[in-house]
């Protein structure tokens, strides 16, 4: 591991050092698949950032199909008439179709990506999955397919080809699954109360997504079934990371934008027993609020986040995608509840997590060079002592 | 004539100082006499019988001048009320010794002694060299702390000059740092007088001390007992603990749990009037009125006082918020404005729906505080800081919620219950769990315990409440709470011994939520076994509070303590060094031997290994 980094470094220097700090450095292949017609770095140096690559760049196609999901909910206007509908129906499809087509081409490098780094960086790969925070990641490249194939234009729910696309993601969710919370209450030094941090959400999330598929497919009993492993597990983690049994130091402060998923599990949980109850019913509503309210909490902490926002990383597209399934809970919560001030609300969220996708993307535009990773992030030499070594 | 030098002593001083009460243990020719640096002149004429004197030879590291000097320390047993010396933190002597000396040398100045009077400087190089040499020589160790030297009286010009006015203002500076606004107004207005107060003088040091709230950590090591309020014997309250402080001092927050218990005794009778299931009893309506006005009457004392706490004494204010136990009481006031609403005699579908935004929005500001202290880790995490008044902060989210759905709201109350039951089971788990970092819970129980009742009975009317009926969720949240009850009161008996204390009040509101919702239920479910429970438990409930009342006015006629020194507001912000040996020296009885023993028992590895030193050292002296 260790040789393999370290022979690695010096095809890394071209790379401005900027300390070793984990998990916060991206790869040149995001300059790569956000702009296609630059010329693709020289393979050697590729092999080197492959290394570096690693599965919370997943970030971003999370954020993107979200996006492309909260536009295509937005503009599937409802019978009833409503005064800001009409608004949101203006948002022009080409728009719609341009993101849903960026979405699928990050999506598909950053899979391409990974699946390289796989292959030829195996051993990577697998201290990666024995990360406590780098594991959870590994959920990100399935819910950013399911979430697109919700949002897909052409690809209605009851056809056997969204049939089969759902079980094509939804398979390797119920692996990861059987591995990650087998670990979590039976592994010797995986026990959640030492390695449960923000980041877990995202096996919780991965869990709701796939429930919410399932309804939208006609599937109901699937739906309950992994909505209720979901949900009860999201209940253990809940309260083993407000109990903060071990401080604030499961996660690097780097990495603090992961704080937003405390309130995208219980939005997704509302989304997926919304589909599944076929109503906005007081389940739904309770789950919503309480996001609402740790979304309140976090906003009004703005120190927690001070470090992290000092200098750009990949992580800072840990924002997006909690924002966007945040707007997505209050439009399903607006067209429940038709009052006034619901849909002002799912209009201020809607705005504003379009505004954070968009200045993130501007961002990795301008700041590419500091996504570039510096460091294997998940080399012994750099990892916190939690992790196990790897063989 | 004899000049009376005042020292200010350092650690080693200290040291002898144990040396001197071991001298006193072994022979009784040693004497030991201090005196306070307000009241030497008098105290010297009048209470002779204060003081023991002691050979200064006898003390190491003190500088003998060639003459027997004759420290004089004042007995411990009743120092004069008027001069009760202040504590320092351990950067500062919080004695001062006076040391008879025979007439100094020009040398010794008043200025030259006020700037030095804290910092550590060799002032009076001839008098002090031999004794700071002799000092590096037996502690080594406490090399940078061992500056000491004779001195002439500190404020020996003020006291010339106005000696009744300085009685006056230092009674009165002792608890100026913690006061908004008279301490800094004090100051300016000396120091436009022209005698400024030195930066270092005692009353600055307190103030120093209150700059900062003092840490988590600090009050849990500080303090002890079920509620944190009691002061553990190795520490040093900030403000002087052997006399009753100004009373805003003493009204601590924990006051509006009498506004808790009895308003919410004000809506049990009007339950128990209007309520199918006990309509047979014919209470009045009458009972609940009344209960009702005396609990208006008793919110509004309650809250004016303790305004006028928040305008005059806001550092005590901010200190009770930073404690662990006390944070969650800073809910009570909101949740008995609640209460007030609900037991009011009006009908609640009337009452205007802004009077109910008016009281949530003080509760969501709260929540988002201490909620998010749970979340974000650092010294307030919540496995730090578990305890069972924390449901006071989660109690709230569901009596607003009740009331908002009484009152006809429809989204609000179901938001507040949706954020109350998800910190609710966070909560219940870590209680239950009683995780070894937790230290505040009690090993035996309290009735602070049955606070744990009040959450699920309180949500399960709420719940009733929002879907209209009674249905399955109330029922469990309901049952929830009758098991906590019962397996509470069956273990009364461990519910002894404890100090009473006003919060009590605030533990008996579960118990009359725990029988206004067997009512509910009752009324959903009728039959004998409903019916027996609902008026057994409204039963134990005002016999509880009537009891209750009677302990109050026991102890407010009779005893005259209901509101003792509030030592958990006035904890050093860090752990004062020989701060034992003080506080035996100020409050312990004259019996030395046990000074000595606590002494050389001390758990501060500091002030032990020190100690120690010094006795071996001060042993091989003389």
């Amino acid at each position: 591991m260790e040789t393999t980094s370290g022979s690695l470094k010096p095809c890394g220097q071209e790379l401005s050092p900027k300390g070793a700090a984990l998990a916060d450095d991206d790869g040149s292949m995001l300059k790569a698949s956000a702009a296609p017609n630059k010329p693709p770095p020289l393979l050697a140096s590729r092999f080197a950032m492959l290394t570096r690559f690693h599965a919370g760049y997943f970030r971003i196609s999370l954020a993107l199909s979200g996006q492309a999901l909260l536009w295509r909910t937005l503009s599937d206007s409802s019978t009833e008439p409503n005064a800001l509908r009409p608004v949101a129906r203006s948002l022009p499809s080409a728009a719609f179709a341009l993101l849903w087509c960026l979405a699928l081409l990050t999506l598909v490098a950053l899979c391409a990506l990974y699946a390289a780094r796989c292959v030829l960086r195996f051993p990577a790969v697998r201290a990666e999955f024995r990360h406590h925070v780098g594991m959870n990641y590994l959920f990100a490249p399935w819910i950013s397919w399911l979430l697109l194939l919700q949002a897909t234009p052409f690809l209605r729910p009851e056809t056997p080809s969204y049939h089969l696309l759902w079980w094509a993601f939804s398979l390797p969710i119920l692996v990861l699954d059987v591995k990650v919370y087998g670990q979590w209450f039976t592994r010797g030094r995986k026990f959640l109360s030492m390695v449960a941090n923000p980041a877990s959400h995202m096996t919780v999330i991965a869990n709701l997504v796939t429930a919410r598929a399932a309804a939208k497919m006609g599937w109901h009993e699937g739906a309950v079934a992994m909505f209720a492993v979901g949900a009860a597990h999201y209940l253990v983690l809940f309260v083993t990371l407000y109990q903060r049994f071990l401080g604030s130091d499961s996660l690097p402060a780097m990495l603090r934008p992961v704080f937003f998923l405390f309130f995208a599990a219980p939005s997704m949980a509302s989304l997926a027993w919304c589909s599944i109850s076929m109503s906005f019913d007081t389940g739904c509503k309770m789950l919503f609020f309480l996001s609402l309210f740790l979304f309140a909490s976090l906003v009004s902490r703005p120190t927690l986040f001070k470090r992290a926002m000092r200098r750009f990383s990949v992580a800072w597209w840990a924002y997006s995608f909690p924002l966007t399934v945040l707007a997505l809970a209050a439009a399903e919560y607006a067209e429940g509840v038709r009052e006034p001030a619901a849909n002002v609300l799912m209009l201020a969220l809607a705005v504003l997590s379009v505004i954070v996708t968009l200045a993130l993307m501007v961002f990795t535009a301008f700041r590419t060079n500091e996504l570039l990773p510096h460091d294997d992030p998940f080399s012994a030499a750099t990892l916190p002592t939690r992790r196990t070594p790897s063989s | 004539m004899e000049h009376r030098a005042e020292l200010q002593l350092d650690s080693p001083i200290l040291a002898s100082g144990a040396f001197l009460i071991i001298g006193m243990e072994l022979g009784r020719d040693v004497q030991i006499r201090m005196a306070s640096q307000l009241n030497e002149q008098s105290s010297r004429e009048s209470l002779p019988s204060l003081f023991i004197q002691v050979p200064s030879r006898t003390i190491a590291g003190f500088d003998c001048v060639g003459h027997d000097t004759v420290i004089t320390i004042p007995a411990p047993a009743t120092p004069p009320p008027v001069a009760a010396v202040p504590a320092y933190d351990d950067a500062h002597i919080p004695y001062a010794l006076s040391l008879s000396m025979p007439a100094s040398p020009s040398g010794f100045h008043l200025s030259q002694l006020r700037t030095a009077s804290s910092v550590r400087r060799d002032e009076a190089p001839a008098v002090t060299k031999p004794a700071g040499r002799e000092a590096e020589a037996s502690s080594p160790r406490l090399l940078k702390q061992t500056r000491f030297h004779s001195q002439p009286i500190l404020h020996a010009s003020k006291l010339l000059n106005e000696p009744p006015r300085r009685a006056d203002t230092t009674r009165d500076k002792r608890f100026d740092p913690f006061k908004t606004f008279s301490g800094r107004l004090e100051r300016q207005l000396s120091n436009l007088r022209g005698h400024p107060i030195d930066l270092h003088s005692p009353d600055s040091n307190i103030s120093e001390e209150t700059d900062q709230v003092p840490g988590t950590d600090r009050y849990f090591d500080a303090l002890e007992g079920p509620e944190l309020d009691t002061l553990r014997s190795t520490e040093v309250a900030v403000l002087p603990s052997d006399e009753k402080w100004p009373f805003l001092l003493r009204f601590p927050i924990s006051a509006f749990g009498m506004v808790l218990g009895v308003s919410s005794q004000a809506i049990l009778w009007k339950a128990l009037a209007t309520a199918p299931p006990t309509a047979f009893l014919h209470v009045s309506l009458t009972v609940a009125h009344v209960l009702w006005y005396v609990s208006l009457a008793l919110m509004g004392l309650v809250s004016c006082i303790y305004l006028i706490k928040v305008v005059f004494y806001f550092e005590a204010v901010r200190r009770e918020f930073y404690h662990p136990i006390r944070a969650n009481f800073f809910f009570a006031p909101w949740i008995a404005c609640l209460f007030l609403v609900q037991g009011a005699p009006i009908e609640m579908t009337q009452v205007h729906h802004g009077v109910w935004y008016l009281l949530m929005a003080p509760i969501f500001c709260l929540e988002l505080k201490i909620y998010g202290q749970w979340m974000s880790g650092g010294q307030r995490r919540l496995s730090k800081v578990a305890n069972p008044s924390n449901h006071l902060s989660i109690v709230g989210n569901f009596v607003g919620a009740l009331l908002g759905a009484k009152m006809g709201l429809r989204e609000g109350p179901i938001f507040f219950f949706a954020v109350g039951l998800a910190h609710y089971i966070v909560l219940f788990v870590t209680l239950y769990q009683r995780l070894p970092t937790n230290v505040t819970l009690p090993k035996e129980l309290h009735p602070v315990f049955f606070l744990f009742v009040a959450a699920p009975s309180v949500a399960s009317m709420a719940w009733a409440k929002i879907n209209g009926k009674f249905d399955n969720g109330a029922r469990v949240a309901y049952f929830i709470a009758l098991f906590l009850y019962m397996s509470l009161a069956v273990r009364i008996n461990f519910f002894r011994g404890f100090r009473f204390s006003l919060a009590w009040w605030a533990y008996t509101f579960p118990m009359t939520g725990a029988s206004i919702a067997t009512i509910t239920y009752a009324t959903e479910v009728t039959n004998l076994l409903t019916r027996t429970l609902s008026i057994g438990l409204s039963g134990i409930a005002t016999v509880t509070v009537a009891g209750l009342l009677v302990t109050t006015m026991f102890h407010v006629f009779v005893l005259r303590d209901l509101f003792p020194n509030d030592v958990s507001i006035a904890i050093t912000r860090r752990k004062p060094k020989f701060s034992k040996i003080l506080a035996h020296f100020r409050s312990s009885s004259s019996d030395m031997k046990d000074l000595v023993l606590s002494v050389s028992k001390s758990p501060n590895s500091d002030s032990d290994s020190t100690t120690e030193t010094s006795v071996t050292k001060g042993k091989a002296e003389p």
